[in-house]
């Protein structure tokens, strides 16, 4: 009973924590995104233009809700939910800090990892039931691609798991605590281990190189093309969380969690997250969009090759190198 | 302003329609403590945010969408007060109509326009979706987009500035504060007013004649040189093969229907590799018509390659109601030309597979370049 | 009409075939692509039959912002006419104003001075580098999309477009439509420290292209969407009529600046970039090496601007002050798409008015080869060659 309490407590914190830190996490994406443009992006609404995600929310709530004609209605209006749910899924089992983390699963990877690749039913569910030909390319295209990019994920996130013999995350953390955060040490299967999750991260949550699925420049706005007001909103929110809580994934799963050089704890995991989130920006406002058949040439004939050799290397380093565990 | 006075002094008549709606709860609730200043500060925050964040759906056709694009850009940047652009109609609250609208083109404006969910707002950026600007008077354009959806903020110049986008964007977040909404429709009979105005200042327009001493430039009679500069292999094709010895002096040589596929195979053939225009023109005015009343010319022009480069071009004159071969088999760009021409002017082309109308809508009546059509045509339904 | 078919790729492609042709039962997706999309540059649509992502066949539409110029030229007279071919190409006002006027000076036998000559150089030629800046701005934001880094160049590239506005609107007062040229010579003459702002903007231009080519065709997300999609051969560019960057793009060696010399391009030596490869790719660099032969151009004409009158006669200010009793006349000049042109045919009733005009718009060939270039590539593929033709829809429905 104490469990649930606990859980719930701490779930409660988080979500709305991650929802605050969306907020910002807009309002600093577009500055950054300015920045990287030579403009100057919000300055006008509040102070350097912090509320500017709060009057976007505020304008999309009040709007119109258009369902399409010939639209699929239940599917229509659930998907935007379930987007959201499975988007926060995930941080369910992250841990912030030693303490805070809804819910300590035994077999957390395992979670985060079945949440992740629930994400695709809401979104082909959008390009489905929008009667829209051009939400349905971007539904199929979605499809395509988190199943692909699935494969070299789960791949890689096995190496952590191996290095440290479990499946727990909060005990991945404590053991990089204790020994060395795997993306500095072990070097190799490690660090090329991060940059292939950060590469299928991006992939998974649908960003630039690989936002096949929303394209606005070939699929006008892919999946979300036909939603309006709330349910937008719920869709634009999904994306940050999405991105948000892979970051923290990656951050618990390869760079020490809540430990740092000095004073561990919660503002060391945060700090971790906000960095990977700021890394995925950067990338977004600086390549270009892949074509579907290259995402795919990448994921299968790159990635998913040095996802397995990485995986040998991780059991060989556990297997042979004393002291490894 | 003389007939929005003698509209103030019009007897009030008391239409029970017009009152505002009450909701049956309304007096009731009236009277909670504190209600009245919640609904208040919310109504002000709905009206924060939908002020604060205006997505731009960018209905840009034409010039003015450069501009439009420029404001986005880094000099003046939209985003500052939290504009951006939104390729979908769903998600956007202005349009921002930027560019000619023509009447092909306004009906996909008016869906667009109804696939945005409500509260929404127009902008009409430059002359052209203000009032059509200088085509206003033509065939294909609509006289301003206020004709088919309600604009609340009217942004002229040709193109306007990016920075008087924005003004007009700050205008309409004034506009949204103020609650004034859209516009109410116009009054028929101010328009009608304002229309009989406007034509009788356009009638009294300035004369042609030429005003002061400034000096006129004429040409006359070009009989020294010709205007159409022929190159020497060209001149030989046409005098060996085609026994044309004189050339005319106000133009291209003139070759007979029956020939003039076999001389654009002979051109291609010895280096005249690139088309240049196919231009037909229908022959009515007196000056030209000299020899027939009515004909169509249609000129073509094939360009040489490399150093040296020039164009060879011949014409072709047809009786009313004849076809001339098309050229489509020997040059594939010859398709959208000729169907230009057919459109246009109304020359039709022998042997074009495909022989629509490509500029106006396939259910057009007539050929705007026509001579009979008249210049000043009304823009159906819109006039 | 079999003559025609040489060309094995126009072989291959009849544009005109029935959709049933290809295959009578396969389930074709037809999707809609414009008249308003993101990428369409304006409003143009094609209908676009898919199989999965792979296009099947590609019609072209046009006529969405057909504004009937061409009816409107034979109501104005000859003077009146340079405002309105500023809105053809609306990102080369200043090359259709050049058309248009050497047309009339063609049918008039007048000669322009030589310093209007230099200048209209200089003028053609920082319109070419600003209407390339914003090809390659909108090219990447085709492929890259708006929220994304191609808008990051794009807007790049707009803020160096800017210094080229800020130069014609401190000659003009106009940062967009001109109407500067006139017939016999130009109106504006440059203004006193104008040559060192050029020199200026030149600088901060060339200094910034290399960054560019980096983040563009140095870049190996731009290069695999670019190369070898949209493949077009010389033997259909030429039969298209297709001029310009995508005509040497394609392989064929031809540029109007230096084949048939106008303004002063016969006293300046103009280095012509070609390409072979004739996909996407191959038009991005051809551009990217006219952008550099621009500001090159632009350097040798400020270097040896000749002083001298700007205008042949007394300016040209009245409307009617232009007649022209008869004649028949094609100018064609080197814009930043290609060949725009000029047909004029004068007389009729009046002999202030035209009777008939026509403009040779560059970007409508350049659209008559979507049937051939687009089946086989795919949706994200039809964006980049759409974006690679750089079609600009007021000049091609006018
Ligand atoms: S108002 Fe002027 S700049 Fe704007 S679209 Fe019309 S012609 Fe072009």
């Amino acid at each position: 009973m104490s469990g649930l309490v606990h859980g719930a407590q701490y779930a409660v914190m988080i979500v709305s924590s991650l929802l605050a830190v969306i907020a910002i996490g807009i309002w600093f994406e577009r500055k950054f995104a300015g920045r990287m443009q030579s403009r100057l992006g919000p300055t006008i609404v509040g102070p350097v233009g912090l509320l500017q995600p709060l009057a976007d929310v505020v304008k999309l709530l009040q709007k119109e809700d258009i369902v399409p004609k010939d639209a699929d209605r239940a599917l229509f209006d659930l998907a935007p939910l379930l987007a959201v749910l499975f988007s926060l899924g995930a941080a369910a089992v992250v841990p912030f800090s030693p303490t805070a983390v809804a819910a300590d699963l035994d077999i957390g990877v395992l979670f985060i990892l079945a949440i992740g690749a629930l994400m695709v039913i809401p979104t082909f569910a959008a390009g489905w039931a929008s009667n829209n030909k051009f939400a349905l390319l971007g539904g199929m295209r979605a499809v395509a691609q988190s199943v692909s990019y699935a494969v070299p994920l789960v791949l890689v996130v096995m190496v952590p798991v191996i290095l440290s013999g479990s499946m727990r995350v909060s005990e991945i953390v404590t053991f990089q605590s204790e020994h060395h955060w795997f993306a500095v040490w072990p070097i190799i299967p490690g660090l090329p281990a991060f940059a292939l999750f950060f590469i299928a991260m991006l992939a998974e949550s649908n960003r630039i190189p690989f936002d096949i699925p929303e394209a606005e420049s070939e699929l006008v706005a892919g999946i979300t093309t036909e939603y309006t007001g709330a349910k937008f909103v719920l869709f634009y929110m999904a994306e940050y969380v999405h991105t948000l809580v892979g970051s923290a994934v990656g951050a618990a799963l390869f760079l020490g969690g809540w430990d740092g050089p000095f004073k561990p704890g919660l503002h060391w995991m945060v700090l971790k997250t906000l960095l990977l989130f700021t890394a995925v920006y950067w990338v977004r406002w600086t390549l270009l969009r892949f074509r579907s058949d290259q995402l795919m040439d990448l994921c299968w004939k790159r990635l998913v090759p040095i996802a397995v050799g990485l995986v040998f290397l991780a059991a060989a380093w556990v297997q042979f190198v004393p002291g490894a565990r | 302003m003389a007939v929005s006075d003698t509209r103030r002094v019009l007897p009030v008549v008391r239409d029970e329609s017009a009152l505002p709606y009450e909701h049956p709860l309304y007096r009731s609730l009236l009277g909670v403590p504190g209600l009245s200043v919640a609904t208040a500060v919310l109504d002000q925050l709905l009206e924060w945010g939908a002020r604060n964040s205006l997505w731009v759906f960018p209905m840009a056709t034409s010039c003015c969408g450069i501009e439009l694009m420029s404001a986005a850009a880094s000099r003046v940047d939209l985003d500052r007060m939290g504009t951006i652009v939104r390729a979908t109609p769903r998600q956007a609250d202005v349009m921002v109509i930027a560019g000619t609208i023509t009447t092909k083109m306004a009906p996909r404006v008016k869906a667009l326009w109804d696939q945005m969910p409500e509260p929404k707002w127009a902008v009409a950026m430059g002359s052209c979706a203000i009032s059509g600007d200088f085509y206003r008077n033509l065939y294909p354009v609509v006289p301003g987009i206020d004709t088919i959806l309600p604009v609340d903020v009217y942004i002229p110049g040709c193109p306007p500035n990016p920075e008087a986008l924005m003004h007009g964007l700050l205008r309409l977040q004034e506009k949204i504060k103020a609650r004034t909404g859209a516009p109410a429709p116009r009054d028929p009979v101010l328009a009608a007013a304002q229309l009989a105005a406007a034509i009788a200042v356009s009638s009294n327009d300035r004369s042609d004649e030429p005003v002061g001493e400034e000096q006129e430039l004429l040409v006359q009679a070009p009989d020294e040189v010709p205007f159409t500069e022929i190159a020497s292999d060209y001149d030989t094709i046409l005098r060996e093969q085609f026994a044309v010895g004189e050339f005319p002096a106000d133009g291209a040589p003139i070759i007979p229907a029956a020939r003039h596929h076999e001389l654009a195979r002979t051109l291609r053939a010895s280096g005249y590799r690139q088309l240049v225009y196919i231009v037909a023109t229908h022959c009515k005015a007196k000056a030209l018509g000299k020899t027939s009343p009515e004909r169509y010319e249609v000129a073509y022009g094939l360009r040489s390659l490399g150093k040296g480069s020039n164009v060879a071009s011949w014409r072709v004159q047809l009786e009313p109601g004849a076809s001339v071969p098309s050229l489509v088999g020997l040059f594939a760009g010859a398709d959208f030309q000729e169907r230009e021409q057919f459109d246009l002017v109304g020359v039709r082309f022998d042997g074009h597979p495909d022989l629509r109308r490509i500029m106006l809508a396939d259910d057009y009546e007539g050929h705007p370049l026509h001579k009979d059509f008249p210049a000043d045509a009304p823009c159906a339904p819109w006039r | 009409m079999t003559e025609g078919l040489q060309s094995a790729r126009r072989g291959a492609i009849d544009p005109h075939l029935s959709i049933r042709h290809y295959d009578a039962d396969a389930d074709l997706m037809l999707l809609h692509f414009g008249p308003q999309h993101p990428s369409t540059h304006g409003v143009f649509r094609m209908d676009l039959y898919l199989d999965g992502e792979v296009i099947v066949k590609a019609t072209p539409f046009l006529g969405y912002l057909h504004r009937g110029v061409e009816k409107l030229c034979e109501k104005l007279t000859y003077v009146q006419q340079t405002p309105v071919v500023d809105k053809n190409d609306y990102v080369s006002p200043m090359i259709n104003e050049q058309a248009l006027n050497m047309a009339f000076e063609k049918l008039l036998k007048l000669e322009v001075p030589r310093r209007a000559r230099w200048l209209r150089t200089l003028l053609a030629e920082l319109q070419r580098l600003a209407s390339h800046l914003l090809w390659l701005g909108t090219f990447t934001l085709d492929l890259g999309g708006a929220l994304g880094g191609g808008s990051t160049l794009f807007l790049h590239c707009f803020r160096e477009r800017e210094l080229i506005l800020d130069l014609f609107e401190e000659l003009t007062g106009s940062r967009f439509h001109y109407n500067t040229h006139t017939i016999g010579g130009n109106r504006h003459d440059l203004p006193a420290g104008l040559a060192a702002k050029v020199e200026v903007a030149l600088a901060a231009i060339a200094a910034r292209l290399g960054e560019y080519e980096d983040l563009s065709l140095g870049h190996a997300i731009f290069q695999a969407r670019t190369k070898g999609v949209g493949t077009l051969d010389s033997d259909l560019a030429l039969e298209l009529g297709i001029t310009g960057p995508i005509l040497r793009a394609s392989g064929v060696d031809h540029d109007l600046r230096r084949d048939a010399p106008y303004h002063a391009y016969d006293e300046l030596t103009v280095n012509v970039a070609t390409e072979h490869a004739g996909d996407c790719f191959a038009r991005a660099s051809v551009r990217f090496a006219e952008m550099r032969e621009s500001i090159r151009l632009c350097r040798a004409v400020l270097e040896g601007l000749p002083e001298g009158p700007i205008a042949a006669s007394k300016a040209v200010r009245l409307p009617t002050a232009v007649k022209i009793a008869s004649g028949q006349v094609y100018v064609g000049i080197e814009g930043p798409r290609g060949e725009i042109g000029t047909f004029v045919i004068a007389g009729g009733d009046t002999p202030t008015t035209p009777y008939r005009l026509k403009i040779r718009a560059p970007s409508m060939h350049a659209l008559a080869a979507i049937p051939y270039v687009m089946p086989g590539a795919t949706l994200s593929d039809a964006v980049a060659i759409l974006g690679s033709l750089d079609p600009i829809m007021g000049e091609v429905d006018r």
